[in-house]
């Protein structure tokens, strides 16, 4: 079940990754329109994170390509924005959270000149919008994780892209911040940018996003919630996970989402 | 004045490899530093069978390019044949130094190279090699600038101006590689300007001072500042003031004991890494069992 758009931001062809001989992504082939909130959804290892680093050109690809606003990465390097696993980073490191964020600010203002006075007050600002501001000079390695997650939330916020890249940004938040940042996402969202999210959370995921791509190593769907986020396709994607399966059933018996029928016709 | 000229050299390469140590540190490297300057042997015997002369100049090409070489090999097996990072210095730079020795055996005899006195340079030797004359009158008089001083100001200066001018891209890809590519700044690149300029800091430095002190002072000050601060700036300089004070205390503490100074500064430079362990007052063992003492 792959929904195409046409005129899409993210555009992905036959995409494939493979590490050691083995594929971490096999053949993703989808499309994404302007504006949405995406939710990449797959169990543990399913290649979420490999997917979107596919997408920024940070591991050697087997085949395929991406394209974002129909050009190459490289053309509109500007324009994307990306946010790492936070574990992917060694935090006991000479740096405040605002030294962090500003390197948001490095290719606006050039890699070689100092770093501006209207640099250090964006900066300042998407740490605000994260509510991290009290921990502006703060040593990162002093920071708690859901904190460490935030500052690199406004770093990303500090590159003014157009779409954004996140991968599992809601990990080791707690509850009062998730929500404060899925409302940063919505006003973003209705700002025109597109968002994709690697997220854990099944309950949430329906609750946040209003695109969906469901992967496990190949994509198994990639479409509006209503389409895609259905049993068949979520048993397909985390395949004999008992728990998760228990977990669907519930929130199926709670109908919080519709299941799609049979025979519903294919777009 | 031979004291002088002394302190001045050890302060110089002690300041040259204390900036570079920093982001060795950091990113984790501390031991490349070791390895280079054992892999540039063969590059020193091949630089001389090549140009047929025992001048510094091809010698140390030879030198810095194997040193270049062995950074490359190691980026290699660890990038490409996913090789735990310290298996991949250990193996490199102990083939490369192998390679070495064969030529330094095989070859030297009639070479008239001792790898002593290239590999191992004798900082006390240095204020012999006069390379400038310069006449300030008064008290002084005339003033012999040793050979090295030159070079090693000259390196100075030049790493400096590295950090000053890639102060961005250098912390960026030190910190966060990924990101840095993502926002398309090449950490392949940073990564081969600083080792670079680490094997050439290596080799002009180990000309004059020995290969012991060189990565003595590689690691220890920027590994002793890094107990000190928690901001990357203020690190370069404590690195820098660190590793000064360790020459200067060195000196003295060799005309004390009447010992090798390389060996006493290498030996200062331990020592106040021990005292900051002990002191430092975020991550030293005394400020953390007083910060305990506090909370109960
Ligand atoms: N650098 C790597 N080298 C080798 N295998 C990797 C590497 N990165 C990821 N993998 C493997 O690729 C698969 C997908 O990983 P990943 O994209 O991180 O999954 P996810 O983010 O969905 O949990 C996993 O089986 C993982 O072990
Ligand atoms: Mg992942």
């Amino acid at each position: 079940m792959i929904v195409n758009v046409p005129n899409p931001v993210i555009e992905v062809h036959d995409l494939t990754v493979i590490y050691n001989r083995k594929p971490a992504l096999w053949d993703a082939d989808f499309t994404i329109p302007k504006g949405k909130l995406v939710g990449i959804v797959g169990p543990n290892g399913a290649g979420k994170s490999t997917l979107i680093k596919a997408i920024m050109g940070l591991v050697p690809l087997s085949s395929g390509h991406a394209e974002l606003f129909g050009k190459p990465l490289d053309e509109v390097r500007q324009k994307v924005s990306y946010v790492p696993q936070r574990e992917s980073v060694d935090w006991d490191f000479p740096a405040s959270a605002l030294d962090v964020v500003l390197m948001g600010r490095y290719r606006h203002t050039g890699l070689f000149r100092r770093i501006s006075k209207k640099d250090r007050n964006i900066a300042f600002e998407c740490l605000k919008k994260v509510r991290m501001e009290a921990f502006a000079n703060r040593q990162i390695a002093q920071l708690s994780g859901g904190q460490q997650q935030r500052v690199f939330l406004a770093r990303a916020l500090a590159q003014q892209a157009d779409i954004y890249l996140m991968d599992e940004p809601f990990a080791g938040i707690d509850a009062t911040t998730e929500s404060a940042i899925v409302d940063l996402l919505f006003e973003m969202r209705s700002e025109g940018k597109t968002i994709m999210v690697v997220h854990h959370d099944l309950e949430s995921a329906y609750e946040y996003f209003d695109w969906f791509v469901l992967l496990n190593t190949r994509l198994v769907a990639c479409g509006p919630k209503e389409e895609v986020f259905t049993q068949d396709l979520l048993v397909e994607t985390y395949g004999g996970k008992m728990n998760v399966l228990a977990k669907i059933g519930e929130l199926i018996r709670e109908n919080t989402f519709p299941v799609r029928e049979d025979n519903s016709p294919l777009r | 004045m031979d004291a002088f000229w002394i302190i001045l050299t050890g302060s110089l390469v002690a300041s040259s490899c204390a900036l570079l140590g920093c982001y060795l540190v950091l990113r984790k490297m501390a031991m490349v530093g070791d390895a280079i300057s054992h892999a540039v042997l063969p590059g020193i015997f091949l630089a001389y069978m090549l140009a047929g002369t025992r001048s510094s100049v091809p010698l140390l090409i030879g030198a810095a390019v194997f040193g270049v070489l062995c950074t490359f090999l190691i980026e290699l097996l660890t990038k490409r044949m996913r090789m735990q990072n310290d298996a991949a210095i250990g193996l490199t730079f102990t083939f490369l130094f192998a390679i070495g020795v064969i030529l330094a055996t095989r070859f030297a005899s009639y070479a008239h190279l001792d790898q002593d006195c290239i590999l191992y340079g004798e900082i006390a030797y240095v204020p012999f090699d006069v390379g400038w004359t310069l006449d300030i009158g008064g008290a002084i008089g005339v003033l012999e600038i040793p050979v090295a001083i030159g070079i090693l100001s000259a390196l100075l200066v030049g790493v400096i101006a590295l950090i000053w001018w890639a102060y961005k891209p250098l912390f960026i890809t030190t910190f966060d590689p990924a990101y840095a590519a993502a926002i398309g700044i090449s950490t392949t690149f940073w990564h081969y300007v600083l080792m670079g300029t680490v094997s050439l800091t290596t080799v002009l430095s180990f000309e004059s001072v020995g290969a012991i002190l060189v990565v003595a002072f590689l690691i220890g000050p920027a590994a002793t500042a890094y107990l000190l601060t928690d901001r990357l700036p203020v690190m370069l300089i404590l690195a820098v003031l660190i590793g000064i004070l360790s020459a200067i205390l060195g000196y003295w503490l060799a005309v004390w004991i009447n010992g090798s100074i390389a060996g006493a500064m290498a030996t200062v430079v331990g020592g106040l890494f021990g005292l900051a362990l002990f002191f430092s007052p975020s991550y030293g063992i005394i400020g953390k069992h007083w910060r305990k003492a506090e909370l109960s």
